[in-house]
């Protein structure tokens, strides 16, 4: 099987994980008008198989990406943490609880946002993370 | 909305391309061996990547599905290929391991596409156990009886290990590029790449290095002892169409690899 070397590139890489396409599509676009190169994801198992190929600075991703209860987006926080700990975090969810969002900081989450966030709010988070 | 929907996006009509890359006899003129059948996902998608595209799947564990479905591509691609070119088809050991109809469904893919299975080789690729080891190599057994040769893909690296070479007794041993890339100038790969070697003659297989890149490694890979190659050096992976028009054009022209164009316009090696 041919291995694709992994992309250098100085651009800052984002991979967004969501299982709503318009919410996927509408922050791609946002994200590669500020310059960031953008991967999207509607899947755990596509957003992991991502991880295992390229290298993100960020990752966006929904808490749930599935039916009601699911909490993928804690999966996503592990496996980043797994592959480069360089990476930071985000998760966003509508169904936060206290006890939820203190598991995604245990987890290794850089910041847990509650939604709706617009997309000004999102991208100001993402901002001081990639500068810090 | 689908949980699956990258899945069903990749099973459906038209979501799986085949590509083929050549591998290469390097003796004093240059052949084509055979072609290894690579597949990419739907396009415009994250899936056009084989790496993410398998890494997907094996999460997924759907290994099966769509193997399957990458072979009746890739077969149905090559049926007006040349009648004695060799052809490279991938195969978790998964797939092997828990398809109890694999040979069958085989056999009548290649007879659809009139492909004779003597020139199958079944690239079994591993990433993670656990499967059923009888089942597995009775599937390999079944195989071999239905004509067609067995390569270990990635030797070496993961599952590719010692016990997988003496359950497999592969005809082929492919070297993971890991290995091969930069051979030349590292004498600890090149020790590596000889007790591969080694291994090969002592187990009557040949061995194939994959991820060629460069005229030092494949003076080095000779140097070696290694004969048969595979990688971007000789040629990308080439659409079906690429490969009916160099091989339609080999007739008019001698059977040499253009060393100097890197171009595949020749028959395969007899």
């Amino acid at each position: 099987m041919i291995t694709a070397p992994q992309q250098e590139s100085s651009v800052r890489r984002i991979l967004i994980v969501d299982d709503e396409d318009l919410i996927v599509m509408a922050m791609r676009k946002y994200f590669e008008g500020l310059g960031f190169i953008v991967d999207g994801a509607f899947e755990l198992e596509e957003a992991q198989a991502l991880l295992a190929n390229y290298r993100y600075d960020l990752v966006i991703a929904d808490l749930r990406l599935t039916g009601i209860g699911g909490v993928e987006g804690l999966q996503i926080v592990a496996d980043v943490h797994q592959r480069c700990a360089n990476t930071r975090v985000v998760l966003l969810s509508a169904y936060g609880t206290p006890e939820i969002e203190r598991e995604s900081y245990n987890r290794g989450a850089d910041a847990f946002l509650h939604k709706p966030k617009s997309m000004m709010e999102i991208a100001h988070v993402a901002r001081t993370l990639l500068e810090q | 909305m689908s949980e699956h929907r990258a899945l069903d996006a990749i099973l459906q009509p038209g979501g799986i391309t085949p590509v083929f890359q050549p591998i290469c006899v390097v003796k004093s003129d240059w052949k084509v061996a055979s072609l290894e059948c690579l597949s990419r996902g739907p396009k415009g998608t994250n899936f056009e990547s084989a790496n993410v595209l398998f890494d997907y799947v094996r999460l997924k564990r759907e290994e099966t599905l769509v193997d399957r479905a990458c072979i009746n591509t890739a077969l149905a691609a090559a049926q007006n290929f040349p009648s004695d070119l060799h052809l490279g088809i991938n195969v978790h050991a998964s797939t092997l391991g828990r398809d109890p109809g694999f040979a069958e469904f085989l056999r009548c893919a290649a007879e659809l596409n009139g492909i004779a299975m003597h020139r199958l080789t079944i690239e079994v690729v591993e990433h993670a156990p656990p499967w059923d080891g009888v089942s597995f190599l009775s599937m390999l057994d079944r195989l071999r009886a239905l004509g067609t040769r067995i390569a270990l893909d990635d030797v070496g690296l993961g599952q590719s290990n010692f016990k997988m070479l003496l359950d497999v007794r592969p005809d082929f041993m492919k070297i993971d590029r890991y290995f091969v890339d930069a051979c030349a100038s590292d004498p600890n790969r090149q020790a590596v790449i000889e007790v591969v070697t080694r291994l090969a003659q002592r187990f009557g297989a040949s061995v194939v290095a994959e991820g060629v890149e460069d005229e030092e490694t494949v003076e080095a890979l000779q140097q070696l002892g290694i004969t048969l190659m595979q990688g971007f050096y000789f040629s990308v992976p080439l659409e079906a169409h690429e490969v009916r028009e160099k091989f339609r054009s080999a007739a008019a022209t001698p059977p040499l690899f253009d060393r100097e164009t890197k171009a595949v316009a020749l028959p395969p090696h007899s």
